[in-house]
């Protein structure tokens, strides 16, 4: 079908499009048009536009794309590496580390002196960081010793609940303030982020997604199964571990600086591989990624609906909008046989 | 002819696996040579160790007595890309993402040759192009696997391994789900690569018949015998292809070239044309009948003649048979 080969400039001219639209959106309208126009000439038609743009909506718009790419390039290659459409960046049980960090920090720090109000972004990140890097360090010792990548899949989703339920019994035992502060974190947000931050979590995904562009081949020959790769020359075991890393960092990290982030890493790359009928990683990537960013985007353009008194938590949205999309698409095509 | 080449060898192989900590050997003192421009099919039962023999040949498990040599080499000395630079496989079950062409799947076959990114150079294309017209699947270039059938899938494996270029092509039952006429295509569609690009090709298969219409060579792997290696010809001529029944319950018929139950023919007077009394022996056998009272003539255009009585078909004669008793 012709109307492929337009899809990446189609799906280029989205990214634009939802990136324009994201910024315009919030609590104060900003007409795209004048947008651009301040951008590029550098006067703006009001003053508090330049302040709002650059110090908040630049960097949350920025994020949304850093992690919709992070996430959904994640998810596909979590989705191959198992063959597992249900697979997602979350398997690994590694955000479930990271979110076990940020809750010790906010639930049970408040036993050890830390005080809620002293708590800055920057501090959140580092416990996440550090929940996600001790998860990463146990499923490493158990790839080591787990020869097939089935079990290594159970294995990670198990560490997730177990991890999980560390945090609701921290939960539980927690007081109001807390507990509300924690949940929500838990919702997600793209905004809390500062530049600096902003620019280390930009490195984070590029190191994270470096493995997987250098594994494009190994991904395409990973489609007919592990002992196939193999007969063809694929090192299945290094493999895995640059997935394991790549996934700590890309899940980990996104985790940490924004909180978990639903659904996008297991319905994008469905919704790539359906919209370009391809089940080659050459295409497949780079589309996630761009259909990634996009969609997280438009999600979060939607939470910032302009007369909305507050905005809506990204991680509901990215549900709300998502799943029904997704379910719509799959209801129309044969999902399991284009997997 | 020039001499026989051979590109893979097996020398005193001791292969096995380890339970518990447990060494347990399946295979013991195995020896065998692949050569290269024939069809060798490894027959015996399930569970003798086909499947552990192959994977030694593919290098996931290690022998751990003996040595295998892959071109005069030690196997374990190659990486594994340049492995797979020498050795396609073909697997029983078909793992296929539904989306891939094949085409594309052809072109997977070039991942031990091509750079990072997998991309096809002018040599690749040419490979993938042959690969596909020596299985005569030109015309499915752009079908998507998800449309094809299970003979289809399976000549586009095997154009996929062709397309890799080793010497040695290792299948593994590679017509297991494939109906009588998609299996002689197979293995005569095998043999014929074997023939025309001179390469070593190892099937193992449990289709007997197919397998002596076709291959240039058998191995016959059972508990308890060493590895059996000729002309399929020479072992039926020897009686060795026995070995693949221990029990006498089924015996190799030379004369018909297959497996019958070996059970004590009852002399029956059959008259007629040799073929056709053959059939009806075998239908009275089936049907439990033992004796005949009087001599059953065959006659023309096909019937059955009883001593007064006529009967159109065998059908129609074992019922009356029955119904007297």
């Amino acid at each position: 079908m012709s109307f492929r080969r337009f899809l990446f400039p189609l799906s280029f001219l989205l990214l634009g499009m939802s990136f324009l639209l994201n910024l315009s959106m919030g609590s104060v309208w900003i007409p795209p048009a004048e947008m651009v126009e301040g951008m590029v000439t550098g006067t703006w038609a009001k003053n508090s536009w330049e302040q709002i743009l650059l110090h908040y909506r630049l960097p949350k718009a920025l994020v949304a794309i850093l992690a919709g790419i992070g996430l959904s390039v994640s998810g596909l290659q979590m989705q191959t590496f198992f063959r597992n459409p249900l697979a997602g960046p979350y398997v690994l049980g590694i955000s479930s580390g990271a979110g076990l960090g940020v809750a010790l920090l906010m639930l049970a720090g408040a036993a050890f002196g830390v005080t809620l109000t002293g708590l800055n972004s920057w501090a959140i990140a580092g416990a996440g960081i550090l929940g996600a890097g001790s998860l990463l360090a146990l499923v490493t010792l158990v790839a080591w010793s787990v020869k097939d990548s089935m079990t290594l899949l159970i294995v990670g989703l198990m560490v997730g609940s177990a991890v999980s339920a560390v945090v609701a019994v921290l939960s539980f035992f927690s007081g109001a303030e807390a507990l509300k502060l924690y949940t929500v974190w838990s919702m997600g947000s793209l905004g809390a982020l500062t530049w600096s931050q902003v620019s280390i979590l930009g490195l984070l995904i590029l190191v994270g997604t470096l493995p997987i562009v250098g594994s494009i081949k190994s991904y395409n020959a990973l489609l007919m199964g592990e002992t196939y790769a193999r007969s063809m020359g694929i090192h299945t075991i290094s493999l895995r571990w640059w997935m394991i890393g790549s996934a700590g960092i890309l899940a980990g990290g996104i985790t940490a600086f924004c909180g978990p982030i639903a659904f996008l890493g297991i319905a994008v790359p469905h919704l790539a591989r359906m919209l370009w009928k391809s089940a080659d990683h050459r295409v497949l990537f780079p589309g996630s990624a761009v259909l990634g960013a996009s969609l997280l985007l438009l999600c979060d353009a939607f939470s910032h609906f302009p007369g909305w008194a507050s905005s809506l938590p990204i991680n509901a949205v990215t549900s709300l909008i998502g799943a029904p999309l997704v379910i719509s698409l799959i209801l129309k095509k044969n999902f399991s046989k284009d997997f | 002819m020039n001499q026989q080449r051979i590109a893979l060898e097996g020398i005193g192989l001791q292969l096995g696996y380890s339970q518990e900590g447990m060494r347990k050997p399946l295979l013991e003192d195995l020896n065998f040579q692949l050569v290269a421009g024939e069809l060798t099919c490894l027959l015996g039962p399930n569970g003798v160790g086909k499947s552990t023999l192959i994977k030694a040949i593919l290098g996931e498990i290690t022998p751990w007595e003996g040595r295998l040599l892959l071109e005069q080499a030690p196997l374990s000395s190659y990486s594994i890309q340049d492995r797979a630079k020498h050795i396609a496989v073909v697997l029983t079950d078909p793992i296929f993402p539904g989306n891939l062409t094949v085409g594309q799947l052809v072109a997977l076959g070039r991942t031990p040759h091509t750079n990072w990114l997998g991309q096809l150079g002018e040599t690749d294309r040419v490979l993938v192009e042959k690969a596909l017209s020596d299985t005569h699947i030109g015309y499915l270039r752009d079908a998507r696997l998800g449309e094809l059938s299970d003979g289809q899938r399976q000549k586009a494996m095997i154009a996929r391994a062709l397309a890799q270029d080793g010497s040695v092509i290792v299948l593994d039952e590679p017509t297991a789900h494939l109906d009588l006429v998609n299996r002689l295509e197979i293995m005569s569609l095998l043999r014929e690569i074997s023939r025309s690009q001179g390469k070593a090709i190892l099937v193992v298969t449990h289709d007997l018949d197919i397998a002596l219409e076709t291959a240039d060579r058998f191995w016959i792997l059972n508990c308890g015998i060493p590895l059996l290696s000729g002309k399929p010809e020479d072992l039926v001529l020897s009686g060795q292809i026995q070995a693949l029944f221990p029990s006498d319950r089924y015996q190799f018929n030379v004369a018909r070239g297959r497996v019958e139950w070996s059970q004590a023919m009852p002399d029956f007077q059959i008259e007629g044309p040799a073929e056709q009394a053959y059939w009806v022996k075998k239908a009275l056998v089936k049907a439990g009948i033992t004796s005949l009272d009087q001599t059953l003539v065959i006659t023309e255009p096909f019937g059955l003649r009883n001593g007064e009585e006529s009967f159109r078909s065998i059908k129609d004669f074992i019922v009356t048979q029955k119904l007297q008793k």
